[in-house]
């Protein structure tokens, strides 16, 4: 990772060489929640069960804490694999699953677990 | 043109002609080489002379742009701020890493101090009128309650009545206006010659740099030399031989030494930087200008000019196709659309890209068989020749609406 990013590297060096497959999706992730969402008290959080690392972290001006698990685009996901993840954050109703792409773009998809009806 | 602007200047200049006449001349050139004529001589104007032999007088003005190579993200990072506009205002290259497109982070966050109100990035555009949407929703669906309770009070009463009757007005989109913000409202402090001092020193560290993708650096450096790739280990240009290799090597499990006998030894055509880069290449040599398509379910995107001219007509969606199924079977990749698909996923995108008024386009890539190609063609481009690449667009068939 290049010198510029120094703020988040040390964070996140050991979780990059334990999940190198995806180390992009996760220093992605993380750069983006901190630096462009700008989210708050950002915290890394081990999800052995999937292999890769997760977030929870406060967006701007809110009080909930929200959990968030990279993933990158080229990667085939289960529901098996979705439902360890909802699991793996312990005190959450809905998780937000962050897609990388190759060019830096980064999707959020909400997981809830079973069916949510839409806010209006 | 900056991003970062004062608040008092008139917000109107800021639509219709003067917008489009101002990219007009910010995006003016489709690649990062420009060409511009020799000024002729007197007598026997030499631009004549070489034509007629064949040559073209032109002088190449060839930025000389330089990003450093990373392999978890595979991608090619831009650090430079002159490199980065470069890239991007010559032919839509690359993207912020921490902004929608262009790199604008650096911008938000000066605006955010400054206090702009009227200067705002693409970003801050989208995200008012997402609220400014969120509250229309809001105040609708209270309406259409308010005027639901009214119903069914008047049906306990006895009587039916309708919505007219209930005296509630349901806004529409067309007629519903914002309230009047309840935040207070930004004053712009009077310039000073301390403030500007003050500010410069405040000025964040640039935390952004412009992301090129692998088919994008390749396509820069291989077709136009105006891109040079250092490696982050040495801080060295990589020559275009070892960035071949390098950039094949990155789709590859992280455990693989990164030389030209692995990749030779692991014989893989089926590599999705091969695949990805073909369809890249030959989009972009036919003169489109070619992007990612995540937000709209498909790999590509395609802009006739750009993205700041109009919205992409098409969305491409990239269907690998082995030659020989065994290369299937043996692939060490998840490559995705390469078997054959469902009708429902088909129709999912067609559906979300109808919605969107773009034209679905599925791109097949023949992967050429192991057996047939020997293995050291991978170690230069010329493999990229054994491949083919189609073109078929879907369109929806409604029979009862198209009968011309």
């Amino acid at each position: 990772m290049q010198n510029h990013a120094s703020v988040s590297y040390p964070i996140l060096s050991p979780y990059l060489s334990k999940y190198p497959r995806v180390a992009g999706a996760i220093f992605q992730t993380y750069n983006d929640l901190l630096l462009a969402q700008q989210w708050t008290d950002l915290d890394v959080v081990d999800l052995p069960s999937c292999s890769r690392c997760g977030f929870r972290g406060r967006r701007p001006q809110t009080e909930a804490t929200l959990s968030v698990v990279p993933c990158s685009l080229a990667e085939s996901i289960s529901i098996s694999w979705l439902t360890s993840a909802l699991k793996s954050f312990h005190d959450t109703e809905h998780i937000y699953l962050a897609i990388t792409a190759e060019d830096s773009s980064i999707v959020y998809y909400k997981i809830s677990p079973g069916i949510v009806k839409p806010p209006i | 043109m900056s991003m970062i602007t004062s608040s008092n200047r008139q917000s109107g200049q800021r639509k219709g002609g003067f917008r489009r006449n101002e990219n007009n001349r910010i995006y003016a050139n489709p690649l990062p080489l420009i060409f511009s004529p020799i000024e002729h001589t007197r007598i026997w104007p030499s631009h004549i002379l070489l034509g007629i032999l064949g040559f073209s007088s032109s002088r190449i003005a060839n930025p000389h742009c330089e990003g450093i190579f990373d392999a978890a993200t595979r991608s090619v990072w831009v650090s430079n701020a002159e490199d980065s506009m470069t890239l991007w205002r010559r032919g839509f290259f690359g993207k912020g890493n921490l902004s929608r497109s262009e790199p604008s982070w650096l911008a938000r966050r000066i605006n955010a101090r400054k206090i702009a109100e009227n200067g705002l990035t693409a970003e801050e555009v989208t995200a008012k009128r997402r609220a400014e949407r969120k509250q229309f929703k809001l105040d609708r669906a209270q309406a259409i309650a308010e005027a639901a309770a009214a119903a069914e009070l008047a049906f306990s009463e006895g009587r039916i009545i309708t919505t007219e009757e209930t005296g509630i007005v349901i806004p529409s989109a067309a007629t519903w206006k914002p309230h009047s913000s309840t935040a207070p409202k930004p004053t712009v402090p009077p310039p000073l010659a301390d403030d500007n001092i003050e500010e410069e020193e405040d000025i964040p560290e640039n935390m952004e740099h412009l992301q090129l993708t692998l088919q994008e650096a390749f396509f820069l450096l291989w077709t136009m030399d105006c891109l040079s790739v250092l490696d982050p280990n040495t801080n060295t240009a990589m020559s275009v031989q070892q960035i071949w290799i390098a950039f094949q090597a990155a789709h590859f499990p992280p455990h693989l030494p990164i030389d030209t006998a692995s990749i030779l030894s692991a014989h893989r055509f089926d590599n999705p930087f091969l695949i990805n880069y073909a369809v890249y290449h030959h989009y972009r040599s036919l003169g489109w200008v070619v992007k990612n398509g995540i937000k709209f379910c498909a790999d590509y995107m395609l802009y006739k000019r750009g993205p700041v001219f109009h919205h992409a007509e098409f969305a491409v969606v990239v269907c690998p196709v082995y030659e020989d199924p065994s290369d299937q079977e043996s692939s060490p990749f998840d490559l995705q659309n390469a078997s054959p698909f469902a009708w429902s996923w088909l129709s999912t995108i067609n559906r979300v890209n109808s919605q969107v008024q773009k034209t679905l386009i599925l791109t097949y890539v023949t992967i050429p068989a192991r057996s047939r190609i020997p293995a050291s063609l991978l170690s230069t481009p010329a493999c990229l020749r054994q491949y083919s690449v189609r073109e078929v667009t879907i369109r929806r068939f409604i029979p009862a609406r198209m009968r011309d």
